[in-house]
């Protein structure tokens, strides 16, 4: 408020400074006239009053014009018209003098002041216009929304030289998005923010701007409706902005309104470009394993009724070979049920990891004793030192990590070359690995490896869900463990999982 | 096989799991009674006097936890359960609850028959004081362990342990009823001391601990000593 008791004051000081100036030039004027009104006739002088009157007039503005001509013709009538210094006027011609160049005073002042205004009012427009051009390149050339709002916040206060803040709708409410620094609304402000945001969607008609005492609302506006209000703190409370400067404002408003729907309507593209993408990929991970799903299913009902048939007599052999595919298949099915349950358990969150101090020697083993009579003729090389310390695990999980693990290295790896498991302690972690002497990983799909579904492509078909890896990593990724695929030097993989030794304190 | 059939309760809702198990047992002499819940299994038992019990964990109207709890107040009647491979929790408190032994489904027919071996043979009274596994021998009477005529040093509590496996050679011993009888019932849940005496003992019982042949590890359910060598 004393602010505002200040402003006003020096408004008046500026004022009446403007008029003594006029009252200077009259002055000036008379001086001037005292001194030459030996050389030139009484009539003449007028002219030197005239001339003050243009000075007023472009330099001071309409009412200090005035002034000084108001004042010249008094002060001249006193100086110069006989009877000298009195304000009577002896002869009717020189009241004619007199009234013309009051008249002609005051026409030159009230043009002269149009012309100057005019000319301010291009030099406004021009500012106005080069602020608008910036504003509009500034939008666009800014990435997002948040973006967009910082230029719209930095323009608008920069020449407005207000406060000023952005509401954009979220959910069902309006939010404050971006503010001028320590700009911040009241309960009340925000409800009425609402409640403008919430009638100038309704009515067709709305107005453009929604004037209150303490706040200035303007909906910001496209084609497609309001998709925000813009707030602006007036720099006289309960004082309307001038129209000029409203319908600025307004233009302000419409180009910020437009770049921040441009930013939704971006951020709804590429929504829906993700979710297309996730929509593609369920498909084909539904077609895939609904394939891995029937294909056993289809050998062992294949198997089995080629079994029933009884017009056919199937020698001994035959039979034999029939009954093993069957019972191999019905085994892969059961891996695969097995492995689409353990991701869907880890997906969901409901993997339950109970860590107990494990001996990596029995973890080893138990995993080299679950692979069973696959692992037959084949040579794995463990290597597990005696003194490890027991290290805090979920037993039954991590021997599902080592047997798939050891079950992808069978997989992918020639039958005569070794497979080596090892443990040991690195940088305070326990450090296990599986090794083959297989084709590799190309370097492109080292991590990808890890991602369900992802199988790298190979030229021979071995079966597989692209589940194994996924399942180890978020196995030990419950464990606060880490695991990665290299490729070895004179080919094959190594697959190294690291777990912390210490148990996590319970939060 | 044996020349008087025994008798066998397979109680499972699954009809096809009761009809393969029919079919599968009878063909190797056994005589098989079905139930299709726990109740019925109850009454069965009571009625009929099986020798044997084949349970399954998940029943309709009351698990198979329960069906072992109630039976156990009253008969020594040998229980193998049926368990799926997610269900070590469940599986692991009806084996403490006093079941014998269990098979993880899908199982194969020989698996089953081997355990449902051991499980009637824990009713017949071991008076032989020497037990021999492969080239394990341990002799109850003198306290002394032999691998490949070898004899091998155990500590007191090693020799205890390897005694507690060898007392129920071939059938899985939870955690905790090894720990029970070796260490006592306030070391119960103290699984990590048996782990590491079980890795003891396997470095001076097995040629190579991490590839072991005479303590097999059950993961998360416990240990069992093989005679199927």
């Amino acid at each position: 408020m004393a602010n505002l008791i200040r402003l006003n004051a020096q408004k008046l000081w500026a004022r009446l400074g403007r008029y003594l100036l006029s009252l200077a030039l009259v002055v000036a004027a008379t001086l001037l006239g005292v001194s030459v009104r030996a050389f030139i006739s009484p009539t003449n002088l007028h002219m030197i009053y005239l001339v003050a009157v243009v000075i007023a007039a472009v330099y001071l503005g309409r009412g200090p014009s005035i002034a000084t001509a108001v004042l010249g013709v008094l002060i001249m009538d006193f100086f110069f018209v006989p009877p000298f210094l009195t304000f009577a006027v002896a002869k009717a011609e020189d009241i004619v003098t007199l009234a013309g160049l009051l008249i002609v005073g005051i026409v030159i002042s009230t043009l002269t002041t149009r012309v100057r205004e005019e000319a301010d009012a291009a030099q406004r427009r021009e500012t106005q216009a080069i602020e608008l051009y910036q504003f509009s390149r500034d939008l666009a050339s800014a990435i997002g929304l948040e973006d967009i709002l910082r230029v719209v916040v930095r323009h608008v206060s920069q020449s407005f030289g207000r406060e000023i803040t952005i509401l954009l709708p979220e959910g069902s409410t309006l939010q404050p998005q971006a503010s001028s620094p320590g700009m911040t609304l009241g309960e009340n402000e925000t409800a009425l923010a609402i409640s403008v945001y919430e009638h100038s969607q309704a009515a067709d008609q709305a107005m453009a701007t929604y004037p209150t005492r303490t706040l200035l609302y303007l909906p910001l506006r496209t084609g497609h409706g309001v998709v925000g209000i813009l707030g602006v703190r007036p720099s006289d409370p309960g004082v309307p902005p001038a129209s000029e400067q409203q319908r600025l404002l307004e233009s302000f408003a419409t180009q910020a309104a437009l770049a921040i729907e441009r930013a939704k309507l971006a951020e709804q593209a590429r929504r829906a470009q993700m979710l297309e993408a996730t929509e593609k990929l369920q498909a084909a991970l539904l077609n895939s394993i609904s394939h891995d799903l029937r294909t056993p299913l289809a050998s062992i009902t294949g198997s089995l009724s080629s079994l029933q048939e009884e017009a056919v007599q199937l020698d001994e052999a035959t039979r034999r070979s029939l009954l093993e595919n069957a019972s191999a298949e019905a085994e892969r099915l059961n891996h695969l049920v097995g492995n689409l349950l353990d991701m869907t358990r880890i997906e969901a969150g409901a993997l339950k990891v109970t860590e107990e101090l494990c001996e990596v020697q029995d973890v080893v083993g138990s995993a080299l004793q679950q692979m069973g009579d696959r692992l037959e003729g084949r040579l794995v090389q463990a290597d597990v030192p005696a003194n490890l310390p027991l290290v805090p695990m979920d037993f039954v999980l991590i021997v599902h990590v080592l047997s798939n693990l050891l079950d992808n290295a069978l997989k992918y790896s020639p039958a005569d070359q070794p497979i080596e498991v090892c443990a040991g302690v690195t940088d305070g972690r326990l450090e296990l690995q599986v090794a083959d002497r297989g084709i590799g990983i190309p370097p492109e799909d080292l991590t990808r490896v890890f991602d369900k579904f992802y199988r790298v492509q190979r030229p021979n078909g071995v079966s597989g869900t692209g589940l194994g890896l996924a399942i180890c990593k978020g196995i030990i990724e419950a464990h606060r463990g880490e695991i990665y695929a290299a490729n070895r030097d004179g080919g094959g993989t190594v697959i190294t999982v690291t777990l912390p030794l210490v148990q996590e304190q319970a939060a | 096989m044996s020349n008087v059939s025994t008798r066998v309760l397979v109680v499972d809702d699954e009809a096809p799991i009761r009809k393969f198990l029919r079919a599968a047992l009878t063909a190797h002499g056994y005589e098989v009674l079905e139930a299709r819940n726990g109740q019925e299994a109850l009454s069965a038992v009571t009625a009929q006097r099986p020798d044997l019990l084949i349970l399954d964990l998940g029943l309709p109207d009351m698990e198979g936890l329960e069906v072992t709890r109630r039976l156990r107040e009253w008969s020594n009647i040998p229980i193998i359960i049926l368990s799926v491979r997610e269900g070590e929790a469940d599986k692991v408190a009806t084996l403490d609850a006093g079941a014998d032994d269990y098979v993880t489904k899908p199982f194969g027919v020989g698996e089953l028959l081997a355990r449902m071996r051991v499980a009637m043979r824990r009713t017949v009274p071991a008076d032989e004081p020497a037990f021999t596994t492969g080239e394990l021998q341990v002799d109850l009477a003198s306290r002394i362990v032999t691998v490949a005529g070898q004899e091998v040093q155990l500590t007191p509590t090693e020799y205890d342990l390897l005694r507690a496996l060898v007392m129920h050679a071939g059938k899985v011993m939870t955690h905790r009823q090894l720990l029970r009888q070796v260490w006592g019932v306030a070391y119960e849940q103290e699984t990590h001391i048996l782990r590491v005496n079980i890795s003891n003992l396997r470095r001076k019982i097995e040629a190579d601990p991490t590839r072991p042949r005479y303590i097999r590890t059950e993961p998360g359910v416990g240990y069992r000593l093989r005679t199927d060598l």
